[in-house]
């Protein structure tokens, strides 16, 4: 006989959600049944998407994958819980606000293919434009440093990519998307997705958004196609005319791969206290700019910040080896972990 | 942080204001150390600009830029710390630029150049952190060990009641009217507060000259109103909403939503008016636009539950904004003055925005049954009516007035307006202006001989409406304003009432009932004075004080 547990979660705005889990199900599966909506991709351990911080009680945490919870994360009882099993009643801190866990699960719709072209570095910019419903209502409206799961055409199968253009009520849809060799949604994108063409998408989701009404300087680290959630937030900056003293640490492994500079070069000229470093980790010969990588490069600002008593917001978005590594740095130089926001990509 | 300008400020365990981040309005620390910040800055103005003015040389750009920079700081206005950055930045330029045109013109008339010090001389930093570190200079509490609580606290009544002339002015301003003895008025204001006054005398002299120069501004928004708009009209507003895609417009900036109605007119789109925008219902020249369909809603401070219903974005032209609830965050756009970090900003009416989120999201599909309420009895409509208002009086039908108007709000002690309003005998009539109806203005008062009894006089802004009906009706009578059958109940909440209540003492209109309490910056002292003075009263019960308004 399983026994059924009260799990309490704790939103950031500081409120209460109740429900009841049977020890044999997970924490996010008994949410769904209580019509509570934590935001969750994979539900396998996989994506990261389902974190939250067990504050009190015993749980069973089971399989995920590497890197998606690092062990600095562990040691905060943080879980994935889509993972998490209860033996008890659990308090969990979830970094959502109690609205969204009572708005319903994320709204799905139709959108067609405007544009797929290449950026470089084996990078694909797809522009999609959401379709209105039959009520004719546009339900793509979104916040900068979230995503959307895209349904692959013709199977069943969803991916999930981050929105690099800034929110728009026109149902303007752009991702930035690395070809993965005998990628699923790559081999459509690289053979198949044509203008005009339809698929489904769920979202928007996921919480890596701006901290607003902070006037803290902001650091952007990103790992190649991690720069997109970035592109967002900073084209937002731009359109709100934010002053921010802001700097974008984009990391790349060559310089072959190197993509969306014009957008970038963009944003540097109406942002006038943004500074984009390019970091290559291992570069030719000719590389002019910074070697290393965009924790490298972090880590020698962080601590000449941290010594003049500035203390910046830091984002980092991407591979989890890449936002561990941070973390790990953040961790060292002595940055509050309030100040670090993270989303890390993990390929299916 | 500390502020005690607004009616909802902490009052606990005998300690008055907000000293804590978030203020109980919502601002934080930094934002409120920034609006301190920014007063401070255009006091500096004020001093070098007083003095051009003085020489003939007034910079009018710099004196809106002051009106402007005092509106962000009202009570829920702006929140952006970002925006006051920029302020902060602009005020230093334009300082410099009107420091530069008084010793122009200073030589020029061979004047000598009053070296000054304070605001004036303050070097404004750039840097978040720098200026956090300055905060104290400006704090409102600043100099109180020297000069005591009486002090600060008429320090704040002329600073709050020039944010509020100040807010009013910037509202005229947007109709194109100004005035540069407005602007004189505002900066002497501030000149005079940055010289850290502390003559008890002269700062009560100071307000009450604020009182008058307030009616002058609201005179002038008046003017504003009715020029661009026409004399309002006693009119149906419809309150329940019809099928088709909706914008909402919000705060008090009627010429904001007259570039809207023209922007969004052949779109389909339905305009609707929140809190202080229904009196536009009333006015013939925004009535006219067949998409000016409703109001939605009531006051202000029930928008996080309101406008998360509404099914259309949301123009927030000027206060009262609150946090915005999430579900709605992504629709609500600010203008004017108003700010909120995160939400999308209209300059110069470019509402093309906001008519694509209008299009976007689903607006109202169905039709509850028709409900209207009647609006629109500005001066004109009342003193249309003037004989037979004297006629009913003479004959006894009407035996007393009550103005039961001002700002609403949250805290539970505002039900004294609606048990008023409800309690008031059935030969009285009930003017009411601002947001403070919206407790009672959906219930059927009845009429006294066609007369309604309740007559929605407009927003607060149309308080100088309220102040000509009195004065026509005290020459009606040939009696003194405070000799008539009128009370005066009136609930404040923030910077624009303290500047309405002061016109009304300037005029010497005695007996103001003030509630719902009284303003934590009038200390027993003060309060003592007003009494002796003014015979201001605190509400009891509404039983007692319409008793006690009838039996005098």
């Amino acid at each position: 006989m399983s026994e059924t547990h009260t799990i309490t979660l704790v939103t950031e705005d500081g409120k209460e959600e109740r429900f009841a889990c049977p020890d044999d199900v997970d924490i996010l599966a008994a949410a769904d049944a209580a019509e509570i909506t934590i935001p969750a991709v994979c539900r396998k351990g996989t994506c990261g998407s389902c974190r939250g911080r067990c504050k009190q009680g015993d749980y069973e945490l089971r399989s995920f994958s590497d890197g998606v919870l690092s062990e600095a994360d562990r040691e905060r009882d943080e879980v994935l819980l889509c993972q998490t099993f209860p033996k008890g009643p659990l308090t969990i801190e979830v970094p959502v606000d109690h609205a969204q866990l009572v708005a319903g699960p994320a709204p799905e719709f139709t959108c067609q293919v405007v544009a797929n072209e290449a950026l470089g570095g084996a990078v694909r910019r797809l522009s999609l434009k959401a379709l209105p419903d039959e009520a004719g209502t546009l339900n793509s409206s979104f916040e900068p440093g979230q995503f959307m799961e895209l349904q692959i055409p013709g199977t069943e199968a969803t991916r999930a990519y981050s929105l690099a253009n800034a929110p728009n009520w026109e149902g303007e849809l752009e991702f930035l998307i690395r070809l993965q060799p005998s990628g699923l949604f790559s081999s459509w994108l690289d053979e198949k997705a044509n203008p005009g063409d339809t698929l489904r998408s769920r979202g928007p989701k996921g919480r890596f958004t701006i901290k607003e009404g902070s006037l803290a300087p902001r650091r952007f680290v990103a790992g190649g196609t991690g720069v997109a959630p970035m592109l967002s937030m900073l084209r937002q900056m731009s359109e709100f005319q934010e002053t921010h003293d802001t700097r974008l640490y984009f990391g790349l492994n060559t310089e072959e791969e190197i993509f969306a500079m014009s957008e970038l070069d963009e944003l540097a000229a109406s942002l006038p206290n943004l500074s984009v470093e390019v970091c290559i980790w291992r570069p030719g010969p000719d590389w002019q700019g910074f070697s290393g990588s965009p924790v490298d490069a972090l880590r020698e600002d962080l601590v000449s910040d941290l010594a003049k008593g500035t203390v910046p917001e830091v984002y980092l978005c991407g591979p989890p080896g890449m936002v561990n590594a941070a973390l790990a740095t953040i961790d060292e130089v002595g940055l509050p972990y309030e100040n670090v926001f993270s989303e890390r990509f993990v390929a299916n | 942080m500390y502020c005690y300008q607004c009616e909802q400020t902490t009052r606990k365990d005998g300690l008055l204001g907000c000293s804590q981040g978030p203020g109980n309005c919502g601002k934080t620390e930094e934002t409120s150390d920034l609006q301190d910040l920014l007063i401070h800055a255009l006091k500096g103005i004020a001093q070098y600009d007083k003095r051009a003015r003085d020489l003939g040389a007034g910079d009018d750009e710099a004196a809106a830029f002051i009106l402007y920079g005092m509106f962000t700081t009202l009570t829920n206005v702006n929140f952006n710390p970002s925006r006051f950055l920029h302020l902060l930045k602009q005020a230093s330029e334009v300082r410099d630029r009107v420091k530069s045109g008084y010793e122009r013109a200073a030589a020029a008339k061979g004047a000598e150049v009053e070296t000054l010090s304070g605001p004036a001389t303050w070097e404004i930093p750039t840097e978040p952190a720098s200026l956090q570190a300055q905060a104290a200079i400006a704090g409102i509490l600043t100099g109180a060990d020297d000069v005591g609580e009486d002090v600060i606290g008429l320090r704040a009544l002329v600073l709050y009641g020039a944010k509020g002339v100040a807010a009013y002015a910037y509202h005229a301003l947007m109709l194109e009217q100004e005035s540069g003895e407005v602007y004189a008025g505002i900066e002497d204001a501030l000149d005079f507060l940055a010289g850290e006054p502390r003559d008890v005398d002269a700062l009560v002299g100071k307000a009450l000259g604020l009182g008058t120069l307030n009616l002058k501004v609201m005179e002038m928004l008046d003017a504003g109103n009715t020029g661009k708009f026409g004399t309002p009209e006693p009119s149906a507003a419809r309150i329940s909403h019809v099928p088709g895609k909706a914008i909402l417009v919000s705060g008090h900036d009627l010429a904001d939503l007259a570039a809207l109605l023209q922007a969004t007119a052949g779109t389909g789109i339905n305009v609707y008016t929140h809190g202080e925008m229904l009196p536009a219902h009333s006015y013939p020249e925004l009535k006219k636009h067949d998409h000016l369909v409703g109001n939605f809603g009531g006051a202000w401070q029930d928008q996080q539950k309101e406008f998360a219903t509404f099914p259309g974005p949301i123009l927030m032209t000027s206060n009262c904004i609150i946090e915005p609830a999430p579900s709605y965050k992504k629709s609500i756009f600010t203008a004017g003055p108003v700010g909120w970090p995160g939400l999308r900003h209209i300059e110069n009416h470019d509402f093309s925005t906001l008519i694509k989120a209008a299009q976007a999201m689903p607006g109202f599909t169905d039709e509850p049954e028709k409900q209207e309420i009647t609006i629109g009895f500005g001066r004109e409509a009342v003193l249309g009516v003037a004989d037979k208002v004297i006629e009913a009086v003479k004959s006894g039908a009407i035996k007393h007035f009550f103005l039961v108007g001002g700002c609403d709000g949250a805290v539970s002690g505002r039900n004294y307006y609606s048990d008023f309003v409800e309690q008031t005998p059935k030969d009285t009539v009930v003017m009411t202006l601002g947001c403070a109806k919206y407790r009672f203005n959906k219930m059927d008062h009845g009429d006294i001989g066609g007369i309604p009894r309740l007559l929605d006089i407009g927003q607060c802004n149309d308080s100088y409406s309220a102040v000509q009906i009195a004065l026509a009706l005290a020459d009606a009578f040939e009696c003194d304003v405070n000799d008539l059958p009128l009370s005066l109940i009136i609930s404040w909440f923030e910077q624009k009432a303290a500047a309405v209540l002061l016109t009304l003492l300037s005029l010497g209109i005695t007996g103001v009932r003030l509630g719902p309490t009284l303003p934590a910056f009038i200390t027993p002292t003060v309060l003592q004075m007003l009494v002796d003075n003014f015979d201001i009263k605190a509400n009891t019960e509404a039983a007692d004080d319409i008793a006690f308004a009838l039996a005098g």
